[in-house]
């Protein structure tokens, strides 16, 4: 073989080996053991034993998946997602119509709001809310919305994922907003300016000539986002609760890890993660089809 | 763009960005009056900072061995932006600058293993480590940001190789050069914008990790700070001031790394996303 055709090769042996052997046998090891019994006498025996579905019947028999787990995973996922996909939006707009100084202010702020790390991020929106004797609560006490007795946000399902969204959201829009405002500016002047003088309004502008202009640019972040909202874990984790104090709050990842960490079942665990990464692939593969189809008819 | 505001749209847009920047930038603030107050036994107090004083900071750093937590944690980002950054780069070169056979099952590849999430990765990985006595070191860690990064990284880098005008590389042959002395004196000092975008992603990425962290580090030697601020926290539930100034020292060296590489990191996502 030529050197020519040798080289990609010799390039990618490296990368190719550590995705290899760090992602993809992972990836098989954990669909094997999702068919295993491994759980504390398997791990003492040192060896799991098959047992062919029957880790997937339990996890899809039981009301647990349906009423607690996919409900947690899919609603926020979704309200996440729009969420930050809204807001994200917005601001490009507020950016766009902003002078020099507010724009500097506005992305440097959303610029502070995106270094700030999930881990640290989480724990300030659990001081925020704290029960005790967080923010959130004396403001509430000192206008009288709630009672001296005050209020445990985090052991409600509906209010602990709202303070997840909002956590999620605060971290994740910059990300959308300066990358459509930056998708933007290549919509070009003169078709506002044609719309404007036919008399349309701001509204309908932006539905029919930003969102058709901008549809890959909005495909990307939508795809990216629900990709990083299905698998959101440290800020589930992290929050009271949700370390595996509290089972009504779970989702997929957080159900998985606690399965196979704190109750050393790693079989089951290991099925856990397997739905998730199916569920992934699902997605992805829809929000690829769709893209897909969006370039034939241009 | 041409806007004609009303002086309602106006004040309208005024009150918008306040609300904004406000959103924005509570948690931060919140954070860091939290962090330098005397007393922060309740949330409103902390809304003023009143007292100032670095005596949170001392205690993240002595009872909370925080200064140790940052030293592993800065060695394994180091470490971990220097390999993957440097095997990236050579996949990125032959993904945008040759044409072989499998090219595009393995773009896919790397398209398809950045989705792949963490939870479902580290069941078989613990297990590996725990076999392979990892656990409870750095290298083990090093080892898994990494492939985790890597993905990325190709695939950002992949944007950069392929915005060099190839006649550069021609005229590099021309004069003489071998593929590899081409590779060195030209392509390499023409991408390093985009080593510098990449190399922040997974500076962020390896300073803060927290899941692999968590169940692969046990020993207090070997914590790094994303898993040091969740012990702080078990060990000291109400010393809020203390966790602040802590969450504080991790959050400073990613602000300081987004803020120097803030152009490159816009280019890069551009780049990256158009192809």
């Amino acid at each position: 073989m030529p050197v020519s055709r040798r080289r990609p090769w010799l390039l990618l042996a490296a990368p190719l080996t550590v995705i290899a052997a760090l992602l993809l046998w992972p990836i098989i090891r954990v669909t094997y053991l999702a068919f295993q019994a491994y759980g504390l006498e398997e791990v003492i025996a040192g060896k799991p034993r098959f047992i062919g579905l029957d880790n997937f019947r339990e996890i899809l028999g039981g009301d647990y998946l349906w009423k607690v787990v996919f409900p947690n995973t899919l609603v926020f996922a979704f309200v996440a997602v729009v969420g930050t996909i809204v807001l994200g939006t917005l601001v490009a707009l507020l950016l766009q119509r902003l002078g020099t100084v507010g724009r500097a202010i506005v992305i440097g702020s959303a610029l502070l709001a995106w270094a700030l790390p999930a881990v640290t991020g989480t724990y300030i929106w659990v001081w925020i809310f704290d029960p005790d004797a967080g923010v959130m609560r004396t403001a509430l006490e000192g206008i009288g919305l709630i009672g001296p007795e005050g209020y445990n946000w985090f052991t409600e399902r509906l209010s602990f994922y709202a303070i997840a969204v909002t956590n999620v959201i605060h971290h994740s829009y910059p990300f959308v907003a300066i990358t459509i405002f930056a998708g933007l500016a290549t919509v070009p002047d003169e078709l506002h300016e044609a719309a404007m003088l036919d008399g349309a309004s701001g509204w309908r502008r932006f539905w029919s000539i930003t969102v058709p202009i901008m549809r890959p640019v909005f495909a990307v972040v939508t795809i990216l986002s629900t990709i990083w909202d299905f698998k959101v874990f440290a800020q589930i984790y992290l929050m009271p609760g949700g370390d595996g104090g509290n089972p009504d709050i779970f989702n997929l990842g957080v159900w998985s890890y606690i399965t196979a960490m704190a109750k050393t079942n790693y079989g089951l665990g290991s099925a856990i993660a397997v739905l998730l990464t199916v569920l992934l692939l699902l997605i992805t593969l829809i929000y690829v089809r769709a893209l897909f189809r969006e370039d034939e008819l241009r | 763009m041409i806007h004609r505001t009303s002086p309602l749209g106006r004040v309208g847009i005024w009150c918008a960005t306040v609300v904004l920047v406000a959103f924005t930038l509570f948690p931060i603030y919140f954070m860091l009056t939290t962090a330098f107050n005397g007393q922060a036994t309740s949330g409103t107090d902390a809304l003023l900072p009143k007292n100032l004083t670095f005596d949170n900071f001392s205690r993240a750093l002595g009872d909370g061995n925080f200064g140790r937590f940052m030293m592993n944690s800065a060695i394994v980002t180091v470490v971990t932006v220097l390999f993957s950054c440097g095997i990236a780069l050579l996949g990125a070169v032959a993904m945008a600058r040759f044409q072989f056979r499998f090219r595009t099952t393995v773009l896919i590849m790397i398209l398809v293993v950045q989705m792949l999430p963490a939870e479902a990765l580290l069941i078989p990985l613990f297990l590996q480590m725990k076999d392979l006595q990892m656990l409870n070191s750095l290298f083990g860690l090093i080892l898994v940001y990494v492939a985790f990064s890597l993905p990325f990284a190709i695939w950002n880098l992949r944007g950069f190789v392929a915005a060099v005008p190839q006649e550069l590389e021609e005229a590099a042959y021309l004069d003489g050069c071998g593929w590899w002395q081409m590779f060195r004196h030209v392509l390499f000092p023409l991408v390093v914008p985009g080593l510098i975008a990449t190399s922040a992603f997974s500076f962020v990425m390896a300073w803060e990790e927290f899941t692999f962290a968590r169940t692969f580090i046990t020993n207090e030697p070997t914590m790094t700070v994303g898993i040091g601020l969740f012990r702080f926290f078990g060990q000291n539930t109400n010393d809020w001031g203390g966790l602040m100034a802590a969450s504080s020292l991790v959050t400073l060296p990613v602000m300081v790394v987004f803020v120097l590489a803030q152009r490159r990191l816009g280019a890069g996502l551009v780049q990256g996303a158009v192809k």
